[in-house]
């Protein structure tokens, strides 16, 4: 997955200036920066929820042409977990993990259902597969949302800070699920603020600060001798 | 004693066929404004100004002006071009006015739905369609009852305007019978009691129609 030249401003406020990053199959990146910098809107450009004013995406050597129905379909190919879990507060856990095969990929619902239940108990629900979202835990709708998307068969998986709308103790079941993807070579591009998740699971770490990208290279080298010094005064606040 | 009471048990079941129009009237103006105001919704919030525009003056005239006023522009107004019976009159005019009030209850159910939830259906691919039928709608629809029953209740009452067109409705029978009695009170009286019972069911209708739709709320 190829971002190149991406710029996106919101009348006077430019929240991307010329972002350009490429994403190699299997490859974890995770973006971190502080808030504002344009993180998740980097994301979201990404899959046209937002529509940046200039730059291009490809995705599996494919250019993204900005016509609804290629947009669409790219869409299939690319999975979104957000902050606030956006799931279907009117249908059940397994209908909401169901919604998207049957709806666009047009499967039999035999056969999402089944699909369904596999990615269930993969984020450790199955129990929970005809209860609504209402009586879930929030970490425990992180892990809907995470196989809603999978259920997509996506090629790429991306996070708008999953864990930040959890309570601590939360967090570290959702990032274990994350992990497992990881572990399982999913390409994943992560927003997140967290930083041990970063340093473990991440092949590349990007910094961005005022909608730029300041700084990106192994979890190692960025976090034990950031270069940049925008990067090294977020770095120190957070530690 | 002025009032003969005995009068509103003893005439109250033949006002049955009045109450039945009476019911007729507004349960036809509710359907049709609800069909217009389903897609008058859709044209408020879309972006593109031939959708907006005659929309936004749609419901700015049919709100700005008297109920009465629209019957009668309707009945009497209309005159030169079609001739309509006062029945097919009263169901146009209550239909466009409920259509107004029942578009932006719409149009208010689906703007509070969360922004995250047209997103999330359109980061799975869903089209714009698919999201607002599958994902926004059946939530809308479920914030819109409330409301929707308040307007119904008020559809129900506001269809006694059709007296003054000459609907045999239920205002319409005990005005006739009041004055053709000298007991005016009793029939009125009698009317009352009819738009109680139907406006008591249809608020209970409403209230189980609301709880039913509950389900996924509730907790464990």
């Amino acid at each position: 997955m190829e971002v190149a030249g991406l710029y996106k401003s919101f009348g006077e406020l430019e929240v991307l200036k010329d972002i350009s990053l490429t994403v190699a199959e299997g490859e974890v990146v995770v973006v971190i920066g502080p808030s504002g910098s344009g993180k998740s809107t980097l994301l979201r450009c990404i899959n046209f929820l937002e529509k940046s004013n200039a730059g291009d995406v490809t995705i599996d050597g494919r250019l993204i042409e900005r016509k609804e129905k290629t947009i669409n379909r790219m869409r299939q190919e690319v999975g979104m977990v957000f902050q606030h879990f956006n799931l279907f507060p009117h249908m059940t856990v397994l209908g909401n993990v169901i919604e998207g095969p049957i709806q666009v990929r047009k499967m039999k619902k035999q056969e999402a259902v089944l699909l369904s239940e596999e990615l269930l108990e993969k984020v450790g629900l199955l129990d929970k597969k005809d209860e609504y979202p209402a009586m879930l835990s929030g970490g425990q709708k992180q892990r809907v949302a995470i196989a809603r998307a999978l259920a997509m068969k996506p090629k790429v998986m991306l996070f708008d800070e999953p864990t930040s709308a959890l309570d601590p103790e939360l967090v570290g079941e959702v990032l274990g699920v994350m992990k497992e993807l990881a572990r399982e070579g999913m390409t994943m591009v992560v927003v997140t603020h967290e930083m041990g998740f970063a340093r473990e699971v991440a092949d590349r770490v990007i910094f961005m600060d005022d909608a730029k990208i300041v700084e990106e290279g192994p979890p190692e080298e960025v976090f034990n001798s950031p270069q940049n010094e925008r990067t090294q005064a977020f770095l120190s606040q957070i530690y | 004693m002025v009032y003969d009471f005995s009068v509103v048990v003893e005439k109250f079941p033949i006002f049955v066929p009045a109450a039945i129009e009476t019911l007729k009237i507004t349960a036809a103006s509710i359907l049709f404004g609800t069909v217009i105001g389903l897609l008058t919704s859709f044209c408020r919030l879309s972006k593109l100004k031939v959708f907006y525009l005659p929309s936004t003056l749609y419901i700015t005239v049919i709100r700005g002006t008297p109920i009465l006023l629209q019957l009668f522009i309707v009945y009497y107004g209309m005159v030169g071009l079609v001739r309509l019976d006062p029945y097919p009159s009263a169901v146009i005019a209550f239909g466009l006015h409920n259509g107004a009030y029942i578009s932006e209850i719409f149009r208010g159910a689906i703007k509070s739905i969360d922004i995250g939830q047209m997103e999330a259906a359109r980061s799975l691919g869903m089209t714009g369609f698919q999201a607002m039928r599958r994902i926004i709608l059946p939530q809308a629809v479920k914030r819109a009852v409330p409301p929707l029953g308040n307007q119904f209740i008020i559809a129900t009452k506001d269809s006694s305007l059709a007296s003054t067109i000459a609907v045999r409705e239920l205002l319409l029978k005990s005005q006739q019978l009041g004055s053709s009695t000298f007991r005016p009170m009793e029939y009125l009286i009698i009317a009352g009691i009819y738009y109680l019972i139907i406006t008591t069911a249809l608020g209970y209708l409403v209230h189980r129609l609301e709880r039913r739709m509950a389900v996924s709320d509730r907790l464990g």
